[in-house]
């Protein structure tokens, strides 16, 4: 095995282990702060399987963000469907992948790269919100939908309410913990190393036989359909769903997320969210009007000096170290 | 006589008002070795993205086993059992020596090669795990034909193979050539007269967009209007 998936998995396990652990420390309320930077971080994965291993940034991620939670909030809301809960998070994961695919498929296939597809997605965000805004008879418009009871599962003996709050914690540290080893999984073999080509030279690519435009699709598509589950799962547990969540000042959040965790982790962006939601919520506390101005200084700082993410400190630190040993 | 591989009959090229190819026919037969030679800007790198299928010709047709590959896609083509080296190295610097070889049999269904017997086979077997952006040039250009090769090519179309190699790397891939012939066609365009003259085989000669003379190697090289267009008489 090699030095980079080990120190990956042993980062992993940590992470899992503390969130594991988390709930012996904890209240109800700081659970379900944690919960909800978990679902964000999820989210923010989402972005990196697609924007890491490609190399191609969408900036309008938050438009699946916004149709996985619609969708939900939508199933749930009818009191007529069966087994709700389940539906809407299919539903949710599908209409994502569907808007996805569709767009994808008239971009990558028509050789849209670069930043002209972070325009095109850029749009399609705007497009989004402005439809959940005006489509008032089935996203409520401006003020979105209130009142979206929590998931529930019932299958005979087996009740899980995640209306409560530990419940809840632990469904969603499961999901993400399960999602985020798998894409990891899936990136770093076969499939992540052809991407990593494409990225390289995708001429050079095709000319060996690979489909280019096919793997780029699919693999947006599996992205929008993880964007999709993060926001049905918010939707659920916020029990609220509003424009906003669909918006360009999201798709700009999750891609700072990413940028700061650390691009192509995958798990950096996760604790990316989680730190930055984390330093919102106290630096708001202080003073609301100063979060803006230190999360852009933030950002511009890791951008700078650590450009691959705050992970990278280590390996920065240690690189340090090798060379002040080696000074005279 | 071996099977016609690839026919190209009466190709040309326009670009506006330049016409870059002019009627040209040419033949490749399975498992032969063939060269295209001219001097700069007569047409031989338009001619080999012809015989890609990467550019449509403006008139006749390029045909692959009888199918006509103009405007297929570039992956189809590659499935087809055509492999392409570019004339810039074309790899994948982010990747190691084996992953690049790697990432060259996946995309096939039964590859004939191992990555091992390809590394070996370009000399690479030694920078297994070096990432192939770090490689020396001739080493990248060696790596993208072990890359060509892992596709199990039935014709395989070099463009500039040896360009930027010191006469020893040329003359090696030469060799390297000869020992593979019998697997597969390959057509080479070039403008290093020693690593044509060490591969000795039938030889196209375009100057400005036609056809001048071809034939084997040998008697091209005697041929007086070919030297008079190298020596630049013409």
């Amino acid at each position: 095995m090699i030095a980079r998936d080990r120190n990956w998995l042993l980062v992993f396990f940590v992470c899992v282990a503390l969130v594991a652990i988390y709930p012996f420390f904890a209240d109800g309320y700081r659970l379900t702060v944690i919960r909800d930077a978990l679902i964000f971080g999820l989210f923010a994965a989402s972005l990196d399987f697609f924007w890491g291993r490609t190399g191609i940034l969408c900036f309008g991620h938050a438009a699946f963000f916004g149709i996985g939670g619609y969708v939900m909030a939508r199933v749930m809301l009818d009191v007529a469907i069966p087994f709700a809960g389940l539906l809407g998070l299919v539903g949710a994961v599908v209409g994502a992948a569907f808007v996805a695919g569709i767009i994808g498929y008239f971009l990558f296939f028509g050789g849209i790269r670069g930043s002209y597809f972070t325009i095109v997605t850029l749009a399609m965000c705007v497009i989004c919100q402005q439809a959940a805004i005006s489509w008032s008879s089935v996203t409520g418009g401006d003020s979105g939908l209130i009142g979206i009871p929590p998931l529930e599962f019932d299958s005979g003996r087996l009740h899980l309410d995640l209306g409560q709050d530990l419940p809840s914690y632990i469904f969603v540290a499961g999901v993400v913990t399960l999602i985020v080893f798998v894409l990891w999984s899936i990136s770093r073999g076969r499939w992540g190393t052809v991407l990593v080509a494409i990225q390289d030279n995708e001429v050079r690519a095709a000319a060996l036989g690979h489909n280019a435009p096919l793997r780029l699709l699919a693999t947006f598509v599996l992205s929008a359909a993880i964007a999709g589950l993060a926001g049905a799962l918010y939707v659920c547990m916020a029990g609220l769903v509003a424009p906003d969540l669909a918006g360009l000042l999201l798709s700009t959040e999750v891609i700072v997320w990413v940028a700061v965790g650390g691009r192509g982790t995958l798990l950096g962006p996760v604790l990316g969210a989680f730190f930055i939601l984390r330093a919102q919520q106290v630096i708001s506390s202080l003073n609301p009007s100063l979060w803006p101005l230190v999360l852009g200084c933030v950002f511009v700082v890791i951008v700078f000096l650590l450009p691959d993410g705050i992970l990278s400190i280590f390996a920065r630190l240690k690189a340090l170290l090798r060379a002040g040993s080696k000074a005279p | 006589m071996n099977e016609v591989l690839l026919r190209a009959e009466g190709v040309g090229v326009r670009f506006g008002g330049l016409r870059a190819l002019d009627s040209v026919d040419f033949t490749v037969r399975e498992k032969q070795l063939a060269c295209i030679i001219g001097p700069n800007g007569a047409g031989k790198s338009t001619f080999l993205n012809v015989l890609t299928g990467t550019l449509r010709p403006t008139t006749g047709r390029v045909c692959f086993l009888g199918q006509d590959i103009a405007g297929l896609p570039l992956h189809r083509i590659a499935r087809l059992g055509i492999a392409r080296k570019f004339q810039i190295p074309s790899i994948f610097p982010s990747l190691s020596v084996a992953e690049n070889l790697s990432v060259a049999t996946w995309a096939i269904a039964s590859p004939s090669r191992s990555v091992g017997e390809l590394m070996e086979l370009v000399a690479l077997d030694d920078r297994a795990a070096t990432l192939a952006g770090e490689l020396a040039h001739g080493q990248k250009q060696w790596l993208e034909i072990g890359m060509a090769l892992a596709i199990g090519p039935r014709l395989l179309l070099l463009d500039e193979p040896t360009a930027g190699m010191t006469p020893q790397e040329t003359l090696a891939t030469a060799e390297m050539l000869l020992r593979l012939k019998g697997e597969f066609s390959v057509v080479a365009v070039e403008h290093d007269i020693r690593f044509v003259r060490a591969l000795n085989c039938e030889t196209l000669v375009l100057h400005q967009g036609r056809n001048l003379v071809s034939g084997p190697f040998h008697e091209v090289e005697a041929n007086d209007t070919v030297r008079d267009v190298y020596l630049g008489r013409r």
